[in-house]
């Protein structure tokens, strides 16, 4: 028995370790942007806004790696500092929609009722509503910058895990575990709180790994467009922005900075594909 | 058996709406209506099992549901230990439900995956403020032990178990929180024949050393036979007969119990089984 067990852990062990090399991968590739971009202060060779018109517009080296842009500051420090910034602001809107989201979609689901029905239009007319556009109206509001930027995606971004919880709960909510709770005398918190939402956090956490590279995107194309992060401060978009007028003479100011973007998006989406792949492989979503 | 409460239940009746299409609304017909259950009454006294038998859609499992309120009833009373159930609600209502128990008829959905055994059990001990559940493993090991699992169980989780370990499980659970009546609703019809048996007869022990009362809820009337005192028939919602298991199945009375008990494999379902308990035990 104890045998037969423990054969059944190690073979769930190595479905997770080898079989899934996305979610290895994906772990790999964030992992290190992360660490890179937490010690930004400590890996930057050079203070990141350090003008040096000296070395403007040079090209890849081992003094400046990714270059040095049109007033001779450091690329590769700068896009530390920038990835910095972009990824603790989209963790945070992303995760802070999901939470909000998570937990207003399974009681609504739960509750049923008129909340529900106010719940699921409210969520339906902001899903509905073109996001692009509605960071856009917010940020003509609250003025330029990553603020405006991150409250218009957290109003959007609640709204779609909402609806994914909601569905959820509602099909939770005919399983006898859920049932069982009520004829357990279990409270209704206690039943939605740690019966329902373990249940069901699960595909949204899959959907944020999506959604993380999409906010990761609107943060850096408002601050392309000029709406986000503000000189001299630094972020992806910004930085990819102020090196498209050198875009052939000076290709690295936006194509190495882009491709630390495409990566970080790369190995979040492997995360998402191995998460999801390891609950086929277990056989539950 | 020792004097416990008593469940009474009187002209229970619950009806389901169905979609009313627009041409009944032009002709001004009321809302058709399904009745599930119709003027249910019968009584469960302390220590005793009562068998709910009938064919699928006669309305046990509404009329088990609505017992504990999982389901609102349209009309009748319900009175448990001298309490009128339906005026209940908040902290009396919770506090009836622990004294009224469920056990679901499919194990593989009954438990959180995400708990293990021995959490499962102490937090039903633990939300109604059992005696002992400040001590964990004693706790869980008790539990256990009543419905015949090692204490080592404690620490798997759900997908580990068979199914009828999971039953086991949910039993055990339904125990922890200290009820006088537990309602098996098809609680053995998932599981195979073998372990059917050895369910049954954990029901009959535990109404012995625990002096539970119990409705079993099932379709198949072997399995009545086997473990109830007492039997409703119920037959589109109504009870059609009720009478000491030996007697109904003897002597059938109802038209709708006659055409049941013929169309069950076994000819004589309490032969059968009363030879099947004498196998295994």
């Amino acid at each position: 028995m104890s045998n037969a067990l423990a054969l059944v852990r190690s073979r769930r062990w190595s479905i997770r370790r080898l079989q899934n090399w996305e979610l290895t991968t994906g772990f790999f590739v964030v992992g290190l942007l992360l660490v890179a971009s937490l010690l930004a202060p400590y890996l930057a060779p050079y203070p990141p806004n350090q003008v040096n018109v000296l070395v403007a517009l040079q090209g890849p080296s081992w003094h400046h790696w990714m270059g040095t842009d049109f007033v001779g500051r450091d690329v590769w420090s700068r896009v530390l500092f920038g990835l910095r910034i972009d990824v603790l602001i989209v963790a945070l809107i992303t995760y802070l929609g999901l939470v909000v989201g998570v937990i207003i979609g399974t009681v609504s689901g739960y509750v049923g009722g008129w909340f529900d029905a106010i719940v699921g239009r409210v969520a339906d007319t902001v899903v509905a509503f073109p996001f692009i556009v509605l960071v856009l109206a917010v940020v003509a509001i609250v003025g330029p910058g990553l603020k405006g930027v991150a409250i218009g995606i957290v109003i959007v971004g609640w709204a779609l895990y909402a609806r994914l919880a909601r569905a959820e709960m509602l099909s939770l909510r005919e399983q006898p575990f859920i049932m069982s709770t009520r004829a357990l005398g279990y409270s209704h918190l206690r039943t939605i709180f740690r019966h329902a939402l373990p249940n069901l956090v699960r595909t949204s956490l899959v959907y944020s790994t999506v959604d993380v590279v999409v906010n990761m995107l609107v943060l850096a194309g408002m601050s392309y467009l000029g709406l986000g992060q503000q000189a001299p401060g630094a972020d992806l978009g910004s930085i990819i922005a102020s090196g498209q007028g050198y875009l052939l003479s000076a290709w690295w100011i936006t194509t190495l900075p882009g491709a630390v973007l495409v990566l970080f998006g790369f190995g979040v989406s492997l995360i998402g594909d191995g998460i999801t792949r390891g609950d086929l492989a277990q056989g539950r979503l | 058996m020792t004097a416990g409460p008593t469940l009474e239940v009187e002209g229970l009746s619950k009806s389901f709406a169905l979609r009313r299409g627009w041409t009944d609304a032009v002709a001004r017909r009321k809302r058709p209506a399904h009745a599930a259950v119709d003027d249910v009454s019968f009584q469960l006294a302390p220590g005793e099992i009562l068998g709910l038998a009938g064919g699928s859609g006669s309305g046990k499992t509404t009329l088990a549901r609505m017992i504990i309120r999982l389901v609102e009833p349209d009309a009748g009373r319900i009175t448990f230990d001298g309490v009128d159930v339906r005026s209940l609600s908040g902290r009396a209502l919770r506090e009836t439900r622990r004294r009224m128990q469920m056990v679901f008829q499919d194990p593989y959905s009954s438990l959180n995956p995400r708990m293990s055994v021995g959490a499962a059990i102490l937090e039903a001990g633990r939300v109604h403020h059992q005696s002992g559940s400040e001590h964990p493993e004693q706790f869980v090991a008790r539990f256990l032990d009543f419905v015949r699992l090692p204490a080592a169980t404690a620490r798997r989780r759900p997908e580990e178990l068979s199914g009828g370990q999971r039953q086991r499980v949910a039993i055990a659970r339904a125990l922890a929180v200290g009820p006088d009546v537990v309602i098996a609703d098809e609680a053995v019809s998932a599981l195979d024949v073998s372990i059917q048996t050895q369910l049954l007869n954990l029901f009959l022990d535990l109404r012995d050393e625990l002096g539970l009362s119990i409705i079993f809820v099932a379709h198949q009337l072997s399995v009545i036979a086997e473990v109830a005192d007492r039997v409703a028939i119920m037959h589109l919602g109504r009870v059609v007969e009720v009478g000491p298991t030996a007697e109904v199945f003897r002597a059938p009375r109802d038209e709708y119990t006659r055409s049941l008990l013929a169309a069950h494999p076994h000819p004589a379902p309490l032969r059968a089984s009363s030879k099947l308990r004498e196998e295994t035990s």
